[in-house]
């Protein structure tokens, strides 16, 4: 549905985390015409400080379908 | 004993102390991930039924309370919001009136009103009384609501601690590892790629052998290990130990808090040993 707030195991606050996470992807997107490779993935979540692989597979791992249910109110 | 702060900022410490064994260093652990009181919400409270709000151009309009997500849900997610927090603040049930009523000393309410469409955010939740209270990161999503729907909710926060929910927890990543020193012989390739991107951790240069540290985090270290020729040396006196707050409160305060926690927990234990 929605990102989760905080991530599952250790709770530091993801949800803002990945709403950076996502403009960056879009970025490199739109610059390179390109999905972003593992390497670039990686530099992205060091930059914003997500260290820990709990925060990472949360992130990495999310599909947003608040999109879908918004007509299911 | 000594303590030897390594790197500090608003959010993360990293922190060496001296002479203490395991038991010790895990009792800091233990204390800074559940005993840190903070503020969160515990109780929200929905406006049920229809809303109206009077339109720019003079006609109320009627929104609908209904929302995409359960209301179990939004305040769930409410709830996990890190709020500044101010650590003169009493717990309730240590407050000096009955555990189920609220007083300044012992809570914050917080109103939100919210009409769509669009994404609600925490920076929407405001505190009624004192701004200080606000939320620390006012870009936090909620919940998002669709035409005509709207959100109206009172909520109400107290002051708890990580063992009870996790609405309380300050920090996270809490955790601790010895001090290591590796011993590496120079005719080794690594050696150059060390000098180069970790120039932090290296304790000598001096001889046959370069002696380095993995205090600080360094991406050449996981191949040490499997490396006959390096040898590791493990010095279980001392105590790198390192934690992220969620920004409620900074993490000096946190770790102040923490110590100043830790001698009333031994008190307690003290005081209820019958002799």
């Amino acid at each position: 549905m929605m990102m989760p707030v905080r991530c599952f195991s250790c709770g530091r606050v993801i949800i803002t985390d990945y709403i950076r996470f996502q403009e960056n992807v879009e970025k490199i997107r739109r610059e390179k015409n390109r999905e972003p490779t593992s390497d670039e993935i990686d530099q992205i979540f060091s930059d914003l400080g997500v260290n820990r692989y709990c925060c990472r597979r949360m992130i990495i791992s999310h599909v947003d379908l608040i999109d879908d249910v918004i007509g299911f109110d | 004993m000594k303590i030897k702060i390594l790197q500090i900022s608003e959010r993360y410490a990293r922190f060496e102390i001296e002479g203490i064994d395991y038991a010790y260093a895990n009792m800091i652990r233990r204390t800074l991930i559940n005993d840190i009181p903070k503020l969160a919400i515990k109780n929200v409270t929905f406006h049920l039924g229809s809303i109206r709000k009077v339109e720019e151009d003079g006609k109320a309009k009627v929104y609908n309370s209904s929302t995409p997500l359960f209301n179990e849900i939004i305040s769930h997610r409410i709830g996990l919001i890190p709020l500044k927090t101010d650590l003169n603040m009493k717990f309730r049930n240590e407050c000096d009136h009955p555990a189920d009523q609220a007083c300044p000393l012992c809570t914050v309410n917080y109103t939100l009103t919210k009409f769509g469409p669009g994404i609600v955010y925490s920076g929407d939740l405001m505190p009624i009384g004192d701004e200080k209270f606000a939320p620390v990161d006012p870009n936090i999503p909620i919940v998002k609501l669709d035409e005509n729907q709207a959100l109206v909710i009172d909520a109400e926060a107290i002051m708890g601690t990580g063992r009870e929910h996790a609405r309380w927890q300050v920090t996270s990543g809490v955790a601790y590892k010895v001090h290591r020193e590796f011993r590496i012989p120079k005719y080794l390739e690594i050696i150059d790629l060390i000098r180069k991107d970790c120039k932090a951790n290296i304790i000598s240069d001096e001889g046959d052998v370069m002696i380095i540290t993995d205090d600080i985090p360094c991406r050449h270290i996981a191949k040490l290990y499997r490396m006959d020729e390096v040898k590791m040396e493990e010095d279980e006196s001392r105590f790198i130990f390192q934690f992220e707050t969620d920004g409620s409160l900074s993490a000096k305060e946190t770790l102040k808090f923490a110590i100043k926690r830790l001698r009333t927990r031994l008190d307690r234990i003290r005081d209820s040993v019958v002799v």
